[in-house]
């Protein structure tokens, strides 16, 4: 069996000389004063700079209420519960969201029939109190307000296998977006008159009076007005017997 | 799209008996609170608003004067609304006795066989039955598996109004290939009035299934009387009605039986107007009278049942015996006897 031998090692300064040593600490003094004028660093000094974002980033949410045909949709998808459809004085309903819940998954966006809802790239949620969280729908209607400081925008490139951040003296837009593709409008008419119980949900439910309902020698007759439905598909929806379908226009 | 659609069209309004009423108000005046109502909730099904009650109490809409739309939907769909009473034997293509060597049931287990041949045949994909609680509060259970018949409670006969006709909407709605229905005459009628007035129920509505029956109860009535006699419904496995006797078997295997003259009293009013015993409606009507113990009589009404009848035979799921149809005749007069329409004054 081999004995365990403990020795003690001493590390010793290496042996240098005084020209050495001077050239040592002019070196380190070099790369310090350097790095404090023209730094290597990966991080963003946000909200001065800001990171450039792909157009179609996922950020808050603005409106556009000329579009919007009240149909819900929004609201229905939404998986955070963020989003309460509040009725305007025009009689319809519009959403408002609530950020305290929303997670930013853009299903509204994305299901909105109409593009009424349009994607910005401000990220910036910072509140001063919960109530300001909500944004309402008149608040939707403007650009997220915020503060400004930034004059610089971050670009991150992968170069000899490092990362790299390239800095370009501009303030970033933040409300560039892709177009939105949307669909024809849609306009609804009576598919199965046979299952209709003449219930009248659907006149009671059309936010835009598309609807009319008049009882001549005891039949009960409904019209649909092409101009004035929008095809947000309230009544489909509300129609207890499936009565009622969207149909292309 | 395929299929015509339409901007302007009309649907016929029921008659409204008395000027200025909303619809549901008339129905309550001339069915509900005359007391001919068979609680079968067919009204309740095509509520639009779901505003009208049904459950253990008698049919109701409560605010109706504010919430009802005035549609008269309630009315075109109810059995009792121009009441004229359904009797008779009906007609039938063929009368079995049998038993299913599959299912136990209240009887032969045979309306259990019927739905799950059914849903093997893939003629329906879903039918609406009736279970219950540990009160034998009825419980309604959407199946839509063969599997799902093998609940212990599942089968078996509740004496209590359940609200089979409310959740066939939901079930209706839903279906892809087609629902079976099981129900007491009153139900059967409501399902056929259904199918009448909404297409979509005649359509989706494959399997009718009538239950032969006298009379049926508010379970809260029932359990009230049966306390009353000191029966702990909580510990009863079967209760069935035979031969003029009401039975209730308990989990140690003892029975206790009352003659059904003493539950008189809290017979409804509806049942008392009823002289459809056999279900002439159905599109096959399942009953215990007219067979030995531990069968079902079985009235096979129309194609589709027959079809189900014949593939039932081609299985060899059940065993058959000598049905009696003098009997079910017998029962059929006395239900038109015991229930004369309309009620005979009382001094
Ligand atoms: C209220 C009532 C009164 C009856 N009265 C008579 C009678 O006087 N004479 C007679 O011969 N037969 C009567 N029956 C029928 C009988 O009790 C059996 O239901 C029938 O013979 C079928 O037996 P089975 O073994 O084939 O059914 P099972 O295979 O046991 O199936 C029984 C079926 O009945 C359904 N069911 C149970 N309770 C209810 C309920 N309250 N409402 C609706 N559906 C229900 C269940 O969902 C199940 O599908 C009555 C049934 C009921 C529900």
């Amino acid at each position: 069996m081999r004995s365990r031998i403990t020795r003690r090692v001493r590390i010793k300064t290496p042996d240098l000389n005084l020209v050495d040593r001077v050239k040592g600490h002019i070196d380190a003094i070099v790369t310090a004063a350097f790095q404090a004028i023209f730094p290597d660093r990966i991080t963003i000094q946000y909200p001065r700079e800001r990171r450039d974002v792909p157009d179609n980033f996922r950020g808050m949410i603005q409106f556009d209420i000329n579009k919007c045909i009240s149909c819900f949709q929004c609201s229905f998808v939404c998986p955070a519960n963020a989003i309460m459809m509040r009725g305007a004085p025009d009689g319809r309903y519009y959403p408002c969201i609530d950020y305290t819940r929303c997670i930013f998954c853009h299903f509204c966006v994305d299901t909105c029939p109409r593009g009424a809802l349009l994607r910005t790239k401000i990220h910036d949620v910072a509140f001063s109190s919960m109530e300001e969280m909500f944004a309402t729908t008149e608040e939707l209607i403007e650009p997220p307000e915020m503060l400004r400081e930034d004059d610089t925008v971050i670009r991150y490139r992968i170069e000899n296998g490092d990362l790299v951040l390239e800095k370009i003296e501009e303030i970033a837009e933040l409300s560039t977006r892709p177009e939105i593709q949307v669909s024809p409008a849609k306009l609804s008419a009576c598919a199965h008159p046979e299952n209709c119980i003449a219930c009248t949900l659907c006149y009671l439910t059309c936010p835009s009076n598309a609807i009319s309902v008049k009882v001549v020698e005891g039949k009960r007759t409904f019209e649909i007005d092409p101009k004035l439905c929008t095809g947000c598909g309230l009544c489909v929806k509300e129609c207890p017997t499936c009565t009622l379908t969207l149909i292309e226009r | 799209m395929a299929e015509a659609c339409y901007l302007c069209w009309e649907v016929e309004l029921p008659e409204r008996r008395k000027k200025g009423m909303k619809y549901f108000g008339i129905l309550k005046e001339f069915v509900i609170d005359s007391g001919i109502c068979s609680h079968c909730t067919t009204c309740a099904n095509i509520c639009p608003v779901r505003g009208i009650t049904a459950g253990d109490k008698p049919i109701d809409f409560p605010n109706w004067i504010e919430l009802c739309v005035d549609c008269g939907a309630c009315i075109r769909v109810c059995p009792r609304w121009n009441y004229v009473p359904l009797k008779g034997m009906g007609d039938y293509i063929e009368i079995l006795g049998a038993k299913s060597k599959r299912f136990r049931g209240q009887d032969g287990g045979l309306v259990t066989e019927i739905i799950a041949s059914a849903m093997e045949m893939g003629e329906i994909d879903r039918a609406i039955f009736v279970g219950r609680d540990d009160e034998w509060k009825p419980v309604i259970i959407h199946v839509k598996s063969v599997e799902q018949l093998e609940g212990e409670r599942i089968r078996g006969t509740k004496y209590s109004f359940a609200d089979v006709i409310v959740e066939l909407r939901d079930a209706v709605f839903h279906t892809e290939k087609g629902v079976g229905v099981i129900g007491t005459p009153c139900m059967v009628s409501g399902v056929r009035k259904l199918q009448k007035v909404v297409k979509r129920y005649s359509e989706n509505v494959k399997l009718v299934v009538g239950l032969f029956c006298t009379e049926n109860f508010y379970h809260h009535q029932l359990s009230e009387f049966l306390a009353e006699k000191g029966i702990d419904l909580t510990k009863a496995v079967k209760t069935d009605i035979k031969k003029g006797k009401f039975i209730v078997e308990f989990e140690d295997g003892s029975k206790t039986s009352f003659s059904v003259k003493e539950f008189d009293e809290i017979i409804p009013s509806g049942c008392k107007v009823c002289q459809d015993f056999s279900g002439v409606e159905s599109d096959v009507s399942v009953g215990s009278v007219g067979t030995p113990d531990g069968y079902s009589t079985v009235m096979v009404r129309t194609e589709i049942a027959k079809k189900i009848m014949d593939y039932i035979r081609k299985k060899d799921y059940v065993e058959f015996t000598e049905p009696k149809p003098a009997v079910v005749e017998k029962l059929v007069k006395y239900k038109v006897k015991i229930h004369p329409y309309p009620p005979e004054k009382k001094e």
